[in-house]
């Protein structure tokens, strides 16, 4: 069974490589405009990596992601929710309070696309600094004039200088961010800039917090956004990783696999109309490293105190170091 | 021996260099130098084990102004040159050889706890005092993530070093007392100014000690806590002379743990002036435990007196009576 299962998936990506061909070459044009994607990696003499489980060179790679959450973007929370049954929501909570961030901080979240990992730190800073805020009120009843004095000076800065950052190389996924963080009512410090992983428009010792949630197996040169995670990050600062990961227990591997390239290219068809994308998606998770090997990876980049927390048997996987 | 493993590590490092020097695209000097100097003046301050009190303010100092003047790169550099093959090595290859490393990630750790201190009246026993201790070690706050128990590992650092501060008063003490300096004390006295000693490292935190003591209580710090304690009383009952290898040995460390235990909770709400109610409750109790001990001995005494009166009477009886008789 198996063996015909994958059969079906070379047939299936046989197919769509030779529309991904068809396609890019009228449009890689039309996405260097819009993009501005460096692509001065084209001189890298015919080097090739892996899109899900085709070959392809590394130039391609890039784009072909690009493609995919371009087409994916509209309806990429709705599948979200759909594929993991809702799971991803405590996947991105507990990546929250691992962080335990203090209010004031800055946090660059990487291939931030729709924002939810910025909403959560927005949202939990604020509570954080109202509790503190009650905590010192409560602790300070009687205060003297002197004191009530000194508050109001001191109350303006600290809400707003929680700032989170969306970066994301995609515009659409951008675009759904902007609208939802409109929805939901959050303004105030957010930002959103586009750009790569590989080479990060700002300066070195700006941001506090470095997160990349189920982005960085998308990365063409892993090695290379890790090392620019560690140089935007402030001394002290945290890199926390929040992606698929290598399963432990075989039952569930299993059963994960079945539903993995069974029930998410079917679904992907059926709620977004992109079947090929799913497909991408689901393999480009097993072409990720390992738990164990990734931490090598991140040490290799210069972090300390490099940790991983396995969520739901090891689907997920947490990973976090120190920029010490 | 230790040649062998130095050229192991030069031959990883080797390898390790050419790694590094094919990855880094963008302005791999840049990087290297800044990346170089942070692991130089680790592997100083790992190196340097006697003068490490005086290298920290140092450390982070030099970090910083390298980071912003490329004027003092060329420092940078030659030390990154020099050093580059030994560094290269244990950041290479860390999997392998976590020897420097966790040294350093411990002491910074530790540092990180001691500024800590300094903010827990402000803030409590809690992660924002840790955040405000990496503050004002120039790192950022998100370095907090490091300390997975969070406020409990601030109060388990403050009762270590408390515990090593009293071994160390109490084993200068002991030297003195060897050299002939000082007059040995009665142990009942040295009980209680060991335990008066460490109570006094309380005094600066005693207003936020209740919410320490119930950290300390929490299920997954029991173990640790417990440790401590146990320690400390065994530290104080060692250099009051025990060498006790009975049942003593249990008795008298169950007792000093009840009446160290106690005293705390005196302190804890005493709000006489230098807490003179609490030493006077310590000298109390340390009275009732040498009453106890002379108590249990003239019992002991009393007993082994009465059983042999006991014993006289009866062959007396039976010598009465004629059944003692010999033929």
């Amino acid at each position: 069974m198996a063996t015909s299962i994958r059969t079906l998936v070379l047939r299936v990506v046989g197919d769509s490589t030779r529309n991904i061909h068809h396609v890019l070459g009228s449009r890689v044009k039309h996405s260097f405009c819009n993009a501005g994607i460096t692509v001065c990696r084209g001189y890298s003499d015919g080097k090739s990596t892996h899109f899900g489980f085709e070959t392809v060179p590394e130039e391609d790679k890039a784009e072909r992601v690009y493609k995919v959450f371009e087409s994916v973007a509209k309806k990429y929370d709705v599948m979200n929710d759909a594929m993991s049954l809702g799971i991803h929501r405590l996947w991105k909570d507990t990546l929250l309070h691992i962080m335990n961030p203090q209010p004031g901080l800055r946090l660059l979240d990487t291939a931030g696309g729709t924002g939810d990992i910025s909403f959560r730190f927005l949202e939990y800073t604020h509570s954080m600094y109202d509790r503190q805020q009650r905590q010192r009120a409560r602790s300070n009843q009687t205060p003297s004039w002197q004191d009530l004095a000194g508050h109001y000076k001191t109350d303006e800065a600290a809400p707003s200088q929680s700032r989170a950052v969306v970066y994301d190389i995609n515009k659409e996924m951008l675009k759904v961010g902007k609208q939802k963080a409109e929805k939901a009512g959050i303004g105030t410090g957010l930002s959103w800039v586009m750009g790569d992983a590989e080479e990060l428009p700002f300066d070195d010792d700006q941001f506090d917090i470095y997160t990349i949630a189920f982005g960085i197996r998308n990365v063409t040169h892993i090695e290379q956004a890790l090392q620019e995670a560690f140089r935007v990050l402030k001394p002290g600062g945290r890199f926390l990783c929040l992606e698929f990961s290598k399963v432990s227990n075989p039952l569930l591997e299993r059963l994960y696999d079945t539903y993995s390239f069974q029930m998410i290219p079917v679904l992907g068809e059926v709620i977004a109309g992109d079947w090929k994308s799913y497909q991408y998606l689901v393999e480009s998770i097993r072409k990720f490293p390992d738990q164990e090997t990734f931490k090598e990876m991140i040490e290799g980049a210069g972090f300390f105190c490099v940790q991983y927390f396995n969520l739901t048997g090891g689907i997920v996987a947490i990973h976090s170091g120190f920029k010490l | 021996m230790a040649a062998l493993i130095r050229g192991l590590r030069a031959g990883r490092a080797l390898r390790g260099l050419g790694r590094v020097a094919v990855q880094a695209k963008l302005s791999p000097q840049c990087n290297d130098v800044r990346r170089g100097f942070y692991r130089a003046t680790l592997l100083r301050l790992a190196d340097d084990p006697k003068s490490h009190t005086s290298v920290p303010p140092p450390f982070y100092h030099e970090v910083h102004t390298v980071g912003e003047s490329s004027s003092t790169s060329a420092q940078g550099e030659s030390s990154a040159g020099q050093e580059d093959t030994q560094s290269n090595t244990s950041y290479q290859d860390q999997s392998g050889e976590h020897g420097e490393d966790y040294e350093t990630e411990e002491q910074l750790q530790a540092q990180i706890l001691t500024s800590a201190l300094e903010f827990v009246p402000q803030h409590g026993w809690t992660v924002e005092a840790i955040a405000a201790g990496a503050e004002t070690l120039g790192l950022s706050a998100a370095s907090t993530g490091m300390f997975n128990n969070g406020a409990g590992d601030l109060v388990l650092h403050f009762v270590a070093q408390c515990n090593a501060h009293l071994a160390e008063t109490l084993g200068e003490q002991h030297n003195q007392v060897q050299l002939g300096q000082a007059d040995p004390k009665k142990t009942a006295e040295f009980l209680k100014d060991a335990v008066e000693t460490r109570l006094r490292m309380l005094i600066p935190y005693i207003d936020t000690w209740p919410q320490a003591m119930s950290i300390l209580l929490l299920p997954h710090n029991i173990p640790d806590s417990l440790k401590h304690l146990s320690t400390m009383v065994d530290d104080i009952w060692y250099y009051a002379g025990d060498r006790s290898t009975d049942v003593n040995w249990y008795t008298k460390r169950a007792a000093l743990t009840g009446i160290y235990n106690t005293t705390e909770l005196v302190m804890v709400q005493d709000s006489s002036t230098d807490f003179e109610e609490t030493w006077a409750f310590l000298d109390n109790r340390m009275k009732d435990v040498v009453n106890m001990a002379n108590t249990a001995k003239q019992v002991q005494a009393t007993g082994e007196a009465v059983v042999q009166g006991l014993m006289g009477a009866a062959i007396t009886l039976k010598n009465l009576t004629g059944m003692n008789q010999r033929r």
